[in-house]
This record gives C-alpha cells, structure tokens and sequence, in this order.
C-alpha cells in the first residue's frame, strides 16, 4: 500500500509531542530574530539555567499529580512557604533549616493527599485550601518582611560552578533524571499512570489508590519544598512575591509538555519542553516589553488551547 | 387509533463506529399503539445504540423512519425526538436527588411556566397533581426525590418522560398522539418486589401509552411484553407475538445466545466437572451480611472447586462476589481466607494479597485500553518483572515483562500484532483474554468472576473456559457469578442459589443440570 509514513493518524496519535517541539523551534527563531543576541553568549545560557532549574523541579511535581488526573493549586504557596522557612530559620540552625523546609512541604503534601484519598474531597478543592494555609503561615514566619542572607554558604548551594554552569542546573537536571527512572523503570510510577488512566481497573488490580494518591501528592509537595529552598539560595533570601503567579506558568508547562489534564497520558521527561517553551515565552514577552498581566493572559490562553489538544480524545469517546 | 397500525417505525438501520465496529445492520423494528413491546439481546448486541439512534442521540448510517405512515428523517437530538413524541429514562442518572418531585417533573419545561420571568410555582403545583392522577402515582410532590423509594423513583422519571412529550406536543396540535417511552434496562435498580410494582404501573400506563422494553432479563420479558424483538450482532434474529404465538424461555434465551455451537460447546465442557475430591477449604464465609444487599450467606470453598452464586438480576449475588473481592464492605461475619480472618472492610489490594483475584468481563472495566497488553499483563505481576538493586528499591525489568507478556499471549492465543499493541485495538474476545490473563501467572488462590464471557463470541468463549478450566485444574478456586445458567453448569462443581439476597439452596451441578433442564 503507497502510503506517507506521515498519515493522518499518525500526526494525531503524537499530536502532542508534534506541537510542543515545533512550538520551541519556532519560539526559538522568533527569539533570535527579535534578539540577536539569543542565546549567543555563555552568559546568556547561564542566565536561562538560572530562570528555569527551580522552576523545573517544581513542574516536575506537578506533572506527577496531573498525571494521576488529579491537580495541586499548592506547588506555588509550598514553594514560597518553604523558602521562607529556609531563610528565616538560616541564621539560627544553618543548613539544618534545610530539613525542616522539606519536612513542612511533606506535611502539606500529606494534607493535600490524605483530604483526597481519604475525604474524596476534589484535589482542586482541597489544595485550594491549603495553598492558603501555606500563603498564611509564610506571611506569620516571616512577619510579611523580605529575609536577606548575604552568608556566601547560602548562596553556594546553587551558584557554585561547576564546568561552568551552576549546582542547581545539576541538583535540578539529577531530579529531572531520578523521576524519569521513577515514572519509566519502577512499579511506583506504573502506579501513577494506573491511578491518571483508569482508577477503577488500578483499584481492581490490587494497587492502594489511597497510598499511591498521598505518596504522589506528598512528592509533589517535597519537590516544590526542593525548588523554594533551591530558589531562595539562588536570590539570597525569600519574600513574600516568590511563587506570586506562578501557578499559570507551572500549569502551561506542563500542559504545554504534552502531559494531559485527564491524566495516564505523558510524562516528566516532556515537562522539560513545555518549561523552555514557557520560560522562554516569558522572557521573550518581556523582552517586548510586555506587562506582566499581558504575559499573564497569554499564559492562560496557551494552558487552555493545549489543554483542548492534550486531552485524550480516544478517551472521550469512551467514556461517552 | 388501531393497535395493528405502527406508530413508528425504522426500516434497515445500520450503524457503524469507526468504520470498522458494525453495531446494527439492516434492523427493522416497529411500535404499535398502546404496547409493551421488548427489545432483548446480550450486551453488545446493539440495544443501546438503536434506542441512541431512535432518541437522536446516534445519527444512523442509513435506513428510514416512519411516523404514523409517514416518512421522517431521524430525530437530530433528543429535543427532536421528544417533539416527535418519543423519550428515553435511561439505566442510571436519571433522577436528581436532591430536588423535590415536582421540580424535577418540570425540570427543563420551567419556561412554558413562566410569567414576567417568575415560575409559576401554583400552577406547577397543581398540573403536577393532575398529571399523577391522571398516571396513577401516589407520592409526596414536596418530598425529596431521594426520599422516595427506587421503584417510585423510577415511575416519577416515567411520568417525567410522558408529561414533557405532551408539553412538547401541545404546540403541535398533537396532543392525540400517543407517546413511546424507551426504558433501558428500567429494572436494574430494583428489588423483586419494586419491579412487581413498576410493571403493574406500566401496565396500567399502556392504556395511553407505547413502551419500548429493554432488557436481558428474560422472565421480565416474557410476562409484560406484547411483542418481542430479538437482537444479536446487531440484528434482528427473531420477532414474537406473544397475542399469536406462544414462546418458551428456553427458546428465547437460546435465540438471544444464539449459535448453536455454543451447545456443543456446553456439552463438551459440562460433564468434566462436578468430581472434586475433598481438599481443604481455602475460603470459608460464615453469616456474611451487608444491610440491604444480602444475609446470613456461609458457605465452604475448596481448593480447586468453583461455586456459583445464582439468582436473579439485583439479587445480591454480584454484592457478595464484591464482598468477598474487597470492592465493598460487608458489615457482619467472617471471611476466613487459608485460615486467616480477612478485615471486612474491603480493599482490593489487601485481599489480592490473602489470595483472592477478580476478572469481569465486562470491558474497559480492569483494563487499561491505552496501555500495551503487556503492560496490563504486570499489573498485578510486578513481583514477577522486576529486579531488586536495592531492599527498597525494585525496577521493572522491560524484558522481563516482555518475555512474560509473550508466554502469556503465546499460551491464551492472544491475536494481536505484538505484546505493545494497545488494548483498545483488540476484539472483545481478545480483550477479555488480556484480563484473565493476568492472572495465569500470578495463580491466586482463589479467583473471583464475574460474567466472564459476557459478549464476546463461542470461539473466544470456549478459550477463556479452557483457561479458567486448567486454572481450576491447579488447585485455584473460584467463585462465578453470571446471567448465563450455562456458564455455572459448565464452571461450578456446587451453585448456591440466592434470592432477595438470602441463600436459598445449594445444588451440585447435576442436580441445578436437571432443575434447569439443561
């Protein structure tokens, strides 16, 4: 049979591997044409790893969720809450504050997956609420004042460089590769696509929704703990505007990424996409000198379009 | 109007999904005035998808549709459908719990009672009054509908049907038509008492209305219908008359199954069970009860026996599988499993680990449709397919799987292009092969199931009995649960009969043989 190996089928079925890679290259050239400059100098990668490697690792925990068809509206909040606790309790125990950080962002993951594997009260809800815990408890640590640490151990935490780029590319490229594995390679995350692609056949299978649910959801949290702590060394301190709007952005990359909203459909790996298109975006928009609330807009038209695009359409037609 | 002239009528439909699935070919079916006329066929058979393509929720790929003699395109959409007099209460989700009788009997109809954009709650009030009069309905209007009990529940969503046609109606000067009611499956819900009651209320609806009676439920068929469509693969096999012609349920349920093969194949199967020596018990179950479903249910299973539950529809035999699987919880007795009390409150993972597996055949149910078959084969084998680098950590291993995924396809004759072909591309048949498959390896002791060959075709079905046959060959028990009578004949050594959720009796398999005349 004479057929293109490019079918009708076959765009639709990688549809949404398709559109993000052709969405980077093109942003790519745009960017160069608006700025010649682009990426031209070492500077200018080293300043991208900078806008992204936390933001990567805070995507990450998220795709998790979204992949279990669920949502967590606290990656943001935890992430402020925990860079705060980070830079408030620096001066007093040191890296020690780095443990407790993390040891906040898991209660609040466990929060968020006991009210939904145990209440069944919808995650969107659920991590609503907390994210307004979060929010509150951040401005009563920090007494709503900005915290600076000039301590230079602080600061080497994630701008130490090593062949030539800085630790937290590394500390964020390892976790990226660790929850690739996780996903791929273990039980574990074949669990996480059961819960995101039929939770009634997950359940029948003899796999503890309940667990997988809080676990993911507890991760999720660890790594927006992860990403605050990352950040506030990154900035030399932490304030109350970190993780402001970033809920969007996080969101539209990994929608962007190609990981669907209905859940058992994408992945990690893809996240990494969906943030340099988004970072990028975002750089490139304000740039332009585009207002904030412009790219904010932007931002949330892109996370729907590409939420219509991901969503598993084979699926639909399922579930009727 | 006269009875024998057909209110409506679709000659030669046929619908196909996806080009390839033929859900109805050339079906021809007829509603006359003032009956109860029955649509019966297995799951599958393409009942749902003609009564769709009759409420305009489907649009057919071809065929006609007549109206009181005349030719009409099919309804667009149920709206359209509704003008033409005709409404569907479906299976499930019909009701709104919350809202009181009377707002859900005008629910989408508010605007017709509208004045200055203020509902006319009096006149709503008291039309709704007169319409349960008129139907025969005694119940509270301002209750809620929760309240009501399911039986009541479901004659409310009836007379939704036919007070919103006649309000669609009105309009048209239409108002001597007579209204067809498409039930799908209207009993499902019910007990054996409230389906008494609903068919007396049908009954006495007739005399203004037509219904078209969905069901697979045979007895229910044959006692309220006037007429009887018999659907498989999508078309029409068989017509009756019950007013000319006098028609047994063993003929129906053998026009509904159809193939006779499927004897063959019974009788191949049905004397090679029945002789299981005495073992030991791997399951016993002393007065599980669970409020509303069933009670006082015990029993003995051996290893490498099968028992039956039958009954029924909405027995209660399905709620003790599920008791026992760990989908829901019983409330009172014990489950002991190889001498360990199970919790009663159930989880599937707990007993999955004492030993006790499920498989339906109910499709898209424990399947992952859009995961290779051999990923769906690891899911309850992961011990099986994966490595251990460290104590905590365990790895799948991707050969491990494959090759484990190969040895299962290769045994259960698995058609398919590879172990990474997706499930949803596969046949039922094969589908059905992927669930019990899983299983194979993982040799649970006891399995639990449920309609395991529940549409798919004799072929597929004779493999999935030889699998579960040498299954139960090697020690693993079962517990089956099916609307089939020929299924426990050919499975089970012992059936337990259970009716309004209370065990009736215990027969051997020749002794439930002789009862079912089979």
């Amino acid at each position: 049979m004479a057929q293109t190996w490019i079918s009708r089928e076959w765009l639709q079925r990688n549809l949404n591997t398709i559109i993000p890679i052709s969405g980077l290259i093109a942003l790519v050239i745009a960017l160069r044409a608006a700025n010649p400059y682009f990426l031209t100098s070492w500077d200018s990668v080293i300043t991208l790893v900078y806008g992204m490697s936390w933001f990567l690792i805070a995507a990450c925990g998220l795709t998790l969720v979204i992949l279990m068809g669920s949502f967590d509206f606290s990656v943001p909040s935890v992430l402020k809450l925990s860079a705060m606790i980070f830079a408030v309790l620096y001066p007093f125990i040191g890296f020690a504050s780095i443990p407790v950080s993390i040891a906040v962002g898991l209660i609040f993951g466990f929060i968020n997956g006991m009210l939904l594997a145990r209440f069944n009260i919808p995650s969107f809800m659920a991590t609503l609420a907390t994210s307004m815990m979060a929010e509150g408890l951040a401005q009563v640590i920090s007494g709503g004042y900005t915290r600076m640490i000039t301590d230079p151990a602080f600061r080497a935490l994630s701008t130490t460089m090593i062949f030539g780029l800085p630790s937290i590319f590394y500390w964020t490229i390892i976790t990226w590769i660790i929850f690739i594995f996780i996903t791929f390679a273990t039980p574990f995350g074949r669990m996480i696509y059961a819960v995101g692609g039929n939770i009634v056949g997950t359940r029948l299978a003899g796999i503890n929704v309940k667990m997988v649910r809080t676990l993911v959801f507890m991760i999720c949290s660890m790594l927006a703990s992860i990403a605050g702590i990352l950040y506030a060394s990154q900035i030399q301190g932490a304030h109350m505007q970190v993780g402001v709007l970033d809920m969007i952005p996080l969101f539209a990359s990994v929608v962007v990424g190609g990981t669907a909203l209905t859940g058992g459909v994408g992945g990690v790996h893809r996240t990494l996409l969906g943030v340099l298109i988004i970072r990028w975006l975002d750089s490139g928009l304000s740039m332009l000198a585009i207002d904030l609330n412009v790219r904010m807009i932007i931002f949330g038209a892109i996370a729907i379009v590409m939420t219509i695009l991901t969503i598993d359409r084979r699926r639909i037609r399922i579930m009727k | 109007m006269s009875a024998a002239n057909p209110i409506m009528e679709v000659k030669n439909v046929s619908k196909t999904f996806d080009r390839v699935v033929t859900a109805l070919d050339n079906v021809s079916i007829e509603v006359r005035g003032n009956e109860i006329v029955s649509v019966v066929g297995e799951n599958g058979a393409g009942k749902s998808t003609l009564m769709k393509i009759l409420v305009g929720v489907y649009q057919p790929d071809s065929g006609e549709m007549y109206y009181l003699g005349r030719r009409v395109p099919f309804p667009k959409d149920p709206l359209d459908a509704l003008r033409r007099g005709i409404s569907i209460v479906y299976q499930e989700r019909g009701v709104i719990p919350h809202l009181k009788v009377y707002q859900f009997l005008f629910l989408g109809l508010e605007e017709k009672f509208t004045k200055l954009g203020r509902l006319q709650l009096g006149k709503i009030i008291g039309l709704a009054k007169s319409v349960f009069e008129e139907l025969g309905l005694e119940c509270d209007l301002t209750s809620s509908i929760y309240e009501l009990p399911p039986s009541t529940q479901k004659m409310v969503e009836i007379a939704r049907a036919i007070l919103s046609i006649k309000l669609m109606m009105v309009g048209d000067g239409g108002s001597e038509i007579t209204p067809i009611i498409i039930l799908d499956e209207p009993t499902a819900p019910l007990s054996l008492e409230e389906r008494d009651e609903l068919f007396n209320y049908l009954l006495n609806l007739k005399k203004s209305n037509s219904f078209i009676f969905v069901s697979h439920i045979i007895p229910e068929v044959m006692k309220f219908s006037d007429r009887i469509y018999v659907l498989r693969d999508g078309r029409v096999v068989a017509h009756h008359d019950l007013s000319s012609e006098k028609v047994t349920e063993d003929q129906l349920f053998r026009e509904i199954v159809g193939r006779e093969s499927y004897y063959d194949l019974w009788a191949k199967y049905v004397y090679g069970v029945g002789e299981v020596r005495e073992r030991r018990a791997i399951l016993s179950v002393r007065n599980l009860a669970k409020k509303g479903y069933f009670e006082n249910v015990s029993f003995d299973l051996h290893e490498g026996e099968c028992i039956g539950l039958f009954g029924p529809a909405g027995c209660g035999k399905s709620e003790i599988a599920k008791a026992l699987y760990g989908e829901i919880s019983a409330d009172n007795g014990k489950i002991i499993v190889d001498g360990k009390e199970a919790k009663l409150k159930g989880e599937p993972y707990v007993r999955i680990k004492m030993g006790i597996g499920y498989f339906s055949g109910e499709t898209g149910k424990e399947l992952f449709l859009f995961w290779p078959i051999k990923k769906n084969l690891s899911i309850v084998n992961f011990e099986k397919v994966t490595k251990k680098p460290l104590k905590i950590a365990s790895v799948i291993s991707f050969k491990a799987e494959s090759s484990l995924a190969e040895k299962i396809m290769k045994k259960l004759r698995i058609r398919a292009p590879s172990v990474e072909a997706e499930c949803y591309s596969l046949s039922g048949g094969n589908k059905q092969k992927v669930s019990v498959g899983k299983w194979l390896e993982k040799n649970p002791k006891i399995l639990v199931l449920e309609d395991p060959t529940i549409g798919i075709d004799v072929g597929a079905r004779e493999e999935i009995y030889e699998v579960l046959l040498e299954m139960k060959r090697n020690g693993t028990a079962m517990i089956l649960v099916s609307d089939d009578p020929k299924e426990y004949t050919i499975l089970c050594d012992k059936i337990i009969s259970v009716r309004n959720g209370i065990v009736q009796a215990v027969y051997t398999n020749e002794e439930f043989r002789r009862l079912m005349g089979l």
